[in-house]
């Protein structure tokens, strides 16, 4: 990651968030680019051909792809599965600063604050990091420069001394009130409210959607809302966290199906029975089961049930964010896909395990 | 003991005749004590082995989950998430008496943690990691209760040895070699009152004649 230091030096450290809305929309322009990125994507049927190739040959098939020039800079530092996973994540960077810079005006901001999950991300990971004493080069090797920060800056942060330090390099951001009440032991509450802090923002700039790509645009990220809602709900309820006031904190406002609160009061079969009603129930029924030992499967389903629901309707608007987010889930889809695919045959995990994480849409 | 060492002497056959004595029930404790202690040792072997095989298990769990996580989640996001660990399990050790053999108890605090307990958020993470966290904690856990049994069954073999050599010292070399002595002294004493009576004899007939 690095390597992309030198590129990534062009972008100012910080992105200020005042740009709301600036400058003219440039929908057509942007679409079209991005139609033509999308058929660079790779096809649904590559993923059989990849499930019978080693880690080896995939790394090749990758390479003679979009991916050639990642792995060509990275091959040097990395071999095998690390060498696929940072290409894939670096790639992954370099679309969504490209997008970024082929939007203009709102696009430009809506993709923007869509990305700020990768700060919130690295933010997390710096004060990780600095909590366990991690390396300066462990830290920034967990860094995914694809938001807001670039990775000189976010290189910077690692490598200072201590999380206060980190904390008031960051005083003009929008993380800085919630960062300051970290103490040094409240990482995970203030992890959650950092997430937390993530969808109300984006919520807020999508504002009241009146058009219809708005409108798609916000269920997108509502059904996002919600699926993590339920996988959390589950989760909780699995650990034995059955008081509300310590579940609500933990759920994400302004979901698109879902009443939390409801579904955070009720005992676990009765929440089971409450989730029928619901539109997800068809979704998660194959593998739901009395006891529940693992709810991996369930939160595969959710998350394939999400991305399907979200690009379903991707041509309603043709001129409009929504061909912008399609792809943005497309490209997140294809590298998370590839990604599946070669750490689960490093590892030697069943090519039915595989299959299963896969979301082919 | 050499032959040639030792006085052929009634004081010395009643020292040897206790000395036997004390062998012997020495040798009937030691092999009590042996058979004692490989009748533990079985216990223990039973246990160890039920638990070697659900810590192999607890292995091969817990490494199939930190895999799939890094499939779905990435490498890069799990050693981030790994990184919130904080404090590390609390190790106790004390003992406890088999038969005169010093074995360790080993209890542990503070592997298994709560979901909201393990430093990392609830929202940014998935069940992924919690299950590898959980497989963890469980292999953690069995490692403990395998070092408590194995370092029991070590300690119990190293005794058992060590008995079983006093046993068969005692059966083969000490006992055998003193019965020999007490033999070789009652048959010089034996010889002593021998020529003794016959010296008396002749010394008889000699002043008979």
């Amino acid at each position: 990651m690095r390597l992309l230091e030198k590129l990534w030096g062009r972008k100012k450290s910080s992105r200020k968030s005042d740009k709301k809305k600036k400058g003219t929309s440039n929908y057509a322009y942007a679409v079209t680019r991005v139609r033509a990125m999308k058929s660079k994507l790779m096809p649904k049927e590559t993923y059989p051909r990849l499930l019978n190739m080693s880690i080896d040959e995939i790394t090749r098939f990758i390479e003679e792809s979009d991916y050639k020039s990642d792995i060509d800079e990275l091959a040097m530092k990395y071999r095998g599965a690390d060498l696929a996973e940072h290409a894939l994540n670096r790639n992954l960077a370099f679309t969504y600063e490209k997008l970024l810079r082929i939007t203009e005006g709102e696009p430009n901001y809506l993709i923007s604050e869509y990305l700020r999950r990768y700060d919130v991300w690295n933010v997390k990971t710096l004060l990780r990091g600095k909590q366990y004493n991690a390396s300066v080069e462990d830290i920034q090797e967990s860094l995914i420069s694809a938001g807001e920060f670039t990775y000189t800056f976010l290189s910077e942060l690692a490598g200072k001394e201590s999380y206060q330090e980190i904390i008031e390099s960051l005083v003009e951001t929008v993380y800085y009130p919630i960062l300051q009440e970290y103490d040094g032991t409240n990482l995970a509450d203030i992890e959650n409210k950092l997430d937390k802090m993530y969808y109300s923002s984006l919520f807020d700039a999508i504002g009241k959607p009146r058009s219809k790509d708005r409108k798609l645009f916000a269920k997108f990220v509502k059904l996002e809302a919600d699926v993590k809602n339920l996988g959390n709900l589950f989760r909780l309820k699995k650990a034995g966290v059955e008081q509300l006031d310590e579940i609500m904190p933990l759920m994400i406002e302004g979901g698109f199906a879902l009443n939390t609160e409801k579904l955070a009061a009720l005992p676990y079969e009765d929440f089971v029975e409450e989730l029928r009603n619901t539109e997800y129930w068809d979704a998660i029924s194959s593998v739901m089961g009395p006891d529940m030992d693992s709810l991996t499967a369930l939160e595969s389903k959710l998350t394939k049930y999400s991305l399907e629901s979200a690009t379903t309707y991707s041509h309603v608007s043709p001129v409009s964010i929504v061909p912008i987010m399609d792809y943005i889930i497309y490209k997140n889809n294809e590298v998370n896909n590839l990604r599946i695919i070669v750490r689960g045959k490093e590892a030697g995990l069943a090519d039915t395990l595989i299959k299963d994480q896969l979301v082919v849409i | 003991m050499v032959l040639q060492d030792v006085k052929p002497t009634r004081s010395e056959l009643i020292t040897l005749k206790k000395r036997i004595k004390l062998s012997e029930s020495g040798h009937k404790l030691l092999k009590m004590k042996r058979d004692g202690l490989i009748l533990e040792f079985f216990k223990i072997l039973n246990e160890a082995r039920n638990v070697r095989t659900e810590l192999d298990e607890a292995y091969k769990v817990a490494t199939d989950k930190i895999n799939l996580a890094c499939a779905v989640n990435g490498v890069v996001a799990i050693k981030s998430t790994a990184f919130t660990t904080k404090g590390s399990p609390e190790i106790k050790l004390s003992g406890h008496n088999i038969m005169g053999v010093f074995v360790p108890k080993i209890s542990s605090i503070g592997v298994r943690k709560p979901l909201y307990e393990r430093g990392y958020g609830i929202i940014g993470t998935n069940s992924y990691i919690d299950e590898t966290s959980d497989a963890y904690e469980d292999l953690v856990e069995k490692i403990i209760i395998a070092a408590e049994l194995e370092t029991t069954m070590k300690r119990l073999l190293n005794e058992i040895e060590k008995t079983k050599r006093r046993v068969n010292a005692l059966e083969f070399k000490v006992i055998p070699e003193l019965i020999e002595t007490m033999k070789f002294i009652r048959f010089t004493l034996e010889e002593v009152e021998r020529e003794g009576t016959f010296r008396l004899k002749r010394i008889k007939a000699k002043a008979k004649d």
